[in-house]
């Protein structure tokens, strides 16, 4: 280890799982790069945290997830790249073309023979090379001339820098769009979940029954409010309801907390053959405490204030 | 797509290493992708269950870590370790990140680890976690109790001193006690 900084095991653990502050952990780092005794050790203890982190209780994830990671998978699907041949195996088949007879376009029209090829192409290339050589040395290397190369540098290594930027911003976009692709998944499905428990709350169809103590008198209309003052939101359940004549209704109210604040209506409802009815989450304003709740009987269309007698009443 | 189209009669990749699956993952094979999510999956979920304690953010992780993997392969390097073992600590580095709410503090390809358990195979697996456990359960009861604090909970050695009202040199000693008991008891 270093002779300026000592690192003890104690501390490496402790940076293994990141457990040190900000400072601590660069300083461990700075540190660790230096000495090839404490990689040693630090990777030895990765080893051991990994063997301890085995002794989780195993679970077995649900089977969603699976379909989960693979839709995802699906979703980022790799291009996969395509090997080219190289060079030697594009001159070889050229190579071949010529033995069997063929030619190659700027051969035949050039006119060089197959064997003579090879020396031809060699020949071209050198022929252009001090063709520009003495090009080179000929034009005249003013100001503008030795700045020049320097620009073209200095602009690849700022289309370099762009480039680099862009393909971090890219993969940050991907992660940040997967992760969000996976959190939609979740909400979607938390969505369909709290929409079963509502359609199978509301569903005329849905048998309900109400338990009592058996050989009880017979049951009571009753009825039950759930309310959430902060968010407005309010289930309310009643059973055993007497039919009411066809003009009329049945209507919720909040009666809030505090004095000289009139009741406000919370929904109308009639009840199903069997005296059952619900209201669920009625149009409310968030941040109301209740006192009370009550049923009155309204005209068809409902009432703007309660009408007397209250039916049901809780509080 | 042959294999796809059942037109091809190699091994299955849930039969392969470690190392052929990432290959072939790096090549956009979705197979490899899901034979490797069979062979770790229960071991991600769990790790990162038993930190976070909640089933949705576990699941949240579960699927992070393997989509690492598959966007980036290369990042695991056979010579730093077993994949198994990676994952494990990358899911409860990633586990505690989200615990604190803070980004991934550190890249997961900067870790190397000295491990020649293979849990690849789930008889080795097996073995090992039971091991460990039978390991873990005979230390004395405030070694463990340290490690769990720092390991599972993430708790730094100040919160853990504070909590238990140890000094914080006895903290590190003793994360770093039942680690070695853990070490020499499995390389026995």
């Amino acid at each position: 280890m270093s002779d300026e900084r000592r690192i003890t095991s104690e501390e490496l653990a402790l940076y293994a799982m990141q457990l040190l502050s900000k400072e601590e952990m660069a300083e461990l780092a700075a540190a660790v790069a230096q000495s090839e005794e404490a990689r040693r050790e630090l990777a030895e203890i990765q080893g051991d945290l990994a063997a301890y982190a085995v002794t989780a209780d195993m679970h077995t994830p649900p089977a969603v997830t699976r379909e989960r990671l693979l839709k995802q998978v699906a979703r980022e699907r790799k291009a996969i790249p395509i090997d080219l041949p190289a060079m030697g195996e594009i001159r070889t088949a050229e190579q071949e073309t010529r033995e069997r007879g063929g030619s190659v376009l700027s051969e035949s029209a050039v006119g060089p023979s197959a064997g003579e090829s090879e020396a031809y192409y060699r020949s071209a290339r050198e022929v252009g090379s001090r063709d520009y050589l003495e090009e080179e040395t000929k034009a005249p290397r003013g100001m503008v001339g030795k700045v020049l190369p320097w620009i073209g540098w200095a602009v690849a290594a700022g289309l370099a820098v762009v480039t680099g930027n862009l393909y971090h911003q890219r993969d940050d976009m991907r992660s940040a769009a997967a992760t969000q692709a996976s959190q939609l998944d979740h909400l979607t499905a938390d969505a369909a979940a709290a929409r079963e428990v509502l359609d199978t709350m509301t569903d005329n169809s849905a048998m309900r029954v109400t338990l009592t103590t058996k050989g009880a008198t017979p049951p009571q209309p009753t009825g039950r409010a759930t309310y959430v003052a902060s968010k407005g939101a309010l289930i309310f359940l009643a059973s055993n309801l007497v039919a009411l004549e066809p003009a009329k209704t049945y209507e919720l109210w909040l009666i809030p907390a505090g004095e000289g604040q009139n009741p406000i209506p919370a929904g109308m409802f009639r009840p199903d053959a069997r005296g059952n009815a619900s209201v669920i989450m009625p149009r409310l304003p968030k941040g109301v405490e209740a006192k009370a709740f009550g049923v009155t009987v309204e005209a068809e269309g409902g009432s703007a204030t309660p009408t007397m007698p209250i039916v049901l009443v809780g509080e | 797509m042959f294999r796809e189209m059942g037109l091809v009669n190699s091994p299955t990749p849930s039969g392969q290493d470690d190392a052929t699956l990432l290959a072939l993952v790096e090549r956009g094979d979705e197979f490899a992708m899901a034979a490797l999510f069979d062979r770790y999956s229960k071991i991600v979920y769990s790790v990162a269950l038993r930190v976070l304690r909640d089933p949705a953010s576990a699941e949240d992780v579960l699927q992070e870590v393997f989509m690492q993997i598959w966007r980036s392969p290369e990042r695991f390097v056979a010579s730093r370790g077993s994949l198994g073992g990676w994952l494990a600590v990358v899911t409860r580095n990633r586990s505690i990140d989200l615990l604190r709410r803070k980004k991934p503090s550190e890249p997961v390809d900067d870790m190397v680890m000295a491990s020649n358990y293979n849990l690849a195979n789930e008889a080795e697996r097996n073995s090992l976690m039971e091991k460990a456990k039978a390991v873990i359960v005979q230390l004395p009861m405030e070694q463990r109790k340290t490690l769990e604090m720092a390991f599972f909970d993430g708790l730094t050695h100040s919160e853990i001193a504070e909590m238990t009202g140890d000094p914080l040199g006895t903290v590190k000693t003793r994360i770093r006690s039942a680690l070695s008991s853990l070490r020499k008891a499995l390389t026995v």
